[in-house]
């Protein structure tokens, strides 16, 4: 009974697919799914993907990036299910019934860290091995899941703070624009940048406030800091694109220049972050990288051929600090 | 009664009996604090480059536009005993569909106030949509408004297709970045509209008619008020002046974020109209007290950052402000006050309050 709903599932997803492909003029990531879905072969490897759906640029890049890499070409057939409004019950039914199924390996986003325990032991006992992609589970229980693959936060903010001190080696006033309070991303990136921002001498924090991820709300909070602090403000560090983006926005409404009186380091390395650094707006982008589907490929293939693989595979990301690097890497961004 | 026009105590006893009057204490207390951290928060000064003032009460009259459009909106569906939740949904509506439009279209005048036309013109018909629900389909408003704000974030996710879009042209950027006579536009367009609005209701009978719609339907009805009519209006009004909101938003970055822009700003929305007097009850309204109310927010807002609060006891700070000005303004409160104080020298303590 549990196929049926997974099939009473599948066709809502179709329809989803369908509406979605209507709507913004054909989503390849969507259509190809779907596509894999219906097409049942003997030889194929059977991978389900339980993944987090729409939730942002980075996401639907990451997300598109697994569903083109394991396509019928190179010996995989992609089950792909996005979670209900980020709703983690739709995430462990549709966990179940890829373990019900017998598919060869689950591949998960949790939207939530907790709480998979008897999920992925159930998988255990079905022997199918479960790979973690960029979310981790809590508690960090390393023998329910043979490996966890995702760029690494506290390296990533790491390498913000390196690049701060190389930028003024006498110190700074800085400025920390964060996400929502208390979401693990947060955590770690504040860790990364603390750790070693803390052991430089001459930065002296001014504060830290919630931007909630939005350019908007980056704006508000960033000319009222400038503000109070009598525009004595020589760094920022956004936590995402975004929000880097609307600090640069306040800076130029309070007549100061972004790039040389106040600079900018921001976390994610999306396009438009890209395009504002190569204008100079912005002085530095650290990637944190969705496109890790190679990877994931050669960690499935090892892991069905018995080899052993390592319990957490940090994905390598990239720098941009200079409006060259930008440039060149802009025309190929995918996100 | 007998206290008007018995001199400046009468009228001073007069305000005090306002309910917004507690909001402008409370915004005049906020700024005050603000000034012991420091003394030059109210200075202001003149920017040659852009003609504008700088200052923090400018910050804060811009950041109050948006709020002011929502609440005043949600002021008068409130007054009809209704409630309109998708205010924050309709704007990032109306944000999407001006990026998604000016991201394809020349930057030129044109192609903002095209912008600007359609992006109102979708949010009045959500607006309306929401109105037939309430009113001909005859669904609870909390229902119908609730749907339009899950489905709205979801209608601006399918019109940018998932991304957050931006674009450039300067004249919308004007609208939430220029200055007019040294003010920001976006806040005296913002004043513009609630003076407009507030002449449309209090002119004509129409303030009155949905008064009584919101105090007693069968009794307006039986009055020969169109109710199915005036209902259809007021939430046509509320999404319009919610798609005025999103172009303000939305303008000041050129971003639409569909995930962010808008998010939970009906909680702002009914708040600023509960400062502002106005009982949730309906059957009567006060648009000066929701403009006090969204004043209120913004200078809130803005206080946090000014204070730096901490991001995680952000919440808490703005929920003990709001909890203490209600249990200020609430009738049983005060009178409950009154009474321990009947004892002690009660004129010279009423003075007290009242100065």
């Amino acid at each position: 009974m549990a196929n049926n709903r997974f099939l009473a599932k599948f066709m809502g997803l179709v329809a989803v697919g369908a509406l979605a492909l209507t709507a913004c003029g054909g989503d390849p990531a969507g259509g190809e799914g779907t596509e894999e879905g219906q097409a049942t072969s003997g030889d194929l490897t059977t991978v389900g993907f339980v993944a987090v759906g729409p939730e942002g640029a980075w996401r639907q890049a990451n997300e598109a990036n697994i569903q083109e890499t394991f396509t019928e070409d190179a010996g995989f057939e992609l089950k792909y299910a996005p979670a209900a409004n980020l709703d983690q019950k739709s995430q462990i039914d549709a966990f179940t019934s890829f373990v019900d199924e017998g598919v060869d390996v689950i591949l998960l986003s949790a939207t939530e860290g907790s709480g998979w325990e008897d999920s992925l032991t159930r998988a255990q006992e079905a022997e199918i091995p479960v790979i973690l992609i960029d979310r981790g589970i809590e508690p960090d229980n390393t023998d329910l899941y043979v490996t966890r693959i995702a760029p690494d936060n506290i390296e990533v903010s790491s390498a913000v703070a390196n690049w701060a001190i190389e930028e003024f080696p006498e110190g700074a006033n800085y400025f920390v624009l964060e996400g929502p309070a208390g979401v693990s991303v947060v955590n770690e990136r504040n860790e990364g940048w603390d750790a070693v921002i803390g052991e430089a001498e001459g930065f002296n924090k001014l504060g830290a406030q919630t931007a909630n991820w939005s350019t908007e709300e980056a704006k508000s909070v960033f000319e009222t800091v400038l503000k109070s602090n009598n525009n004595d403000v020589q760094m920022v560090f956004a936590q995402n694109d975004e929000m880097g983006l609307g600090a640069v926005q306040a800076v130029e409404e309070a007549g100061l220049v972004p790039g040389e009186d106040v600079k900018i380091a921001t976390i994610d390395g999306t396009k438009n972050a890209l395009q504002a650094l190569a204008d100079g707006k912005l002085s530095f982008v650290a990637e944190y990288n969705p496109l890790f589907g190679e990877t994931a490929l050669d960690v499935v293939n090892k892991t069905l051929a018995g080899e052993s693989v390592d319990s957490y595979i940090i994905v390598p990301s990239l720098t941009f600090d200079s409006p060259e690097a930008a440039e060149e890497a802009l025309p190929d961004r995918k996100f | 009664m007998s206290d008007n026009g018995t001199g400046p105590a009468g009228f001073l006893k007069e305000v005090v009996r306002r309910q917004y009057f507690w909001g402008v204490v409370a915004i005049v207390l906020l700024l005050l604090v603000n000034l012991t951290k420091d003394p030059s928060y109210l200075s202001i000064g003149w920017n040659d480059a852009n003609g504008a003032l700088v200052g923090n009460l400018v910050d804060i009259l811009r950041a109050a536009a948006p709020i002011m459009m929502i609440s005043i909106g949600m002021c008068l569906v409130i007054a009809t005993s209704g409630i309109d939740l998708s205010v924050g949904s309709v704007m990032v509506i109306a944000g999407a569909v001006s990026m998604q439009f000016l991201a394809a279209a020349p930057n030129t005048f044109a192609g903002a106030m095209a912008a600007l036309g359609l992006a109102l013109l979708v949010s009045a018909v959500v607006g309306l949509v929401n109105g037939i629900l309430v009113s001909v389909v005859g669904l609870q408003p909390f229902i119908s408004t609730l749907i339009m704000m899950l489905a709205g974030r979801g209608i601006a996710k399918v019109i940018t297709g998932g991304q957050n879009t931006s674009a450039v042209n300067d004249s919308f950027r004007w609208i939430a970045n220029g200055y007019l006579f040294g003010l920001p536009v976006v806040f005296l367009l913002a004043l513009a509209i609630v003076v407009l609005v507030g002449l449309l209701v209090r002119r004509s009978a129409l303030g009155l008619m949905i008064e009584a719609i919101g105090m007693d339907p069968q009794a307006a009805r039986l009055a020969g008020v169109n109710r199915r009519g005036l209902l259809l209006a007021v939430y046509s009004i509320s999404g319009l002046l919610s798609g005025v909101a999103g172009v303000f938003a939305t303008a000041s970055v050129m971003t639409v974020d569909i995930s962010r822009t808008g998010y939970q700003l009906e909680m702002d929305a009914i708040l600023a109209v509960v400062i502002g007097g106005t009982s949730l009850a309906g059957g009567k309204f006060n648009l000066t007290g929701a403009t006090v109310g969204a004043l209120l927010i913004a200078t809130l807002d803005k206080t946090v950052v000014f204070l730096g609060v901490s991001s995680s006891a952000t919440p808490a700070f703005k929920a003990v402000v709001i909890v203490v000005l209600c249990l200020i303004q609430s009738d049983r409160v005060r009178q409950l006050l009154r009474s321990r104080r009947t004892t002690g020298s009660r004129p010279s303590r009423k003075e007290a309050v009242a100065a």
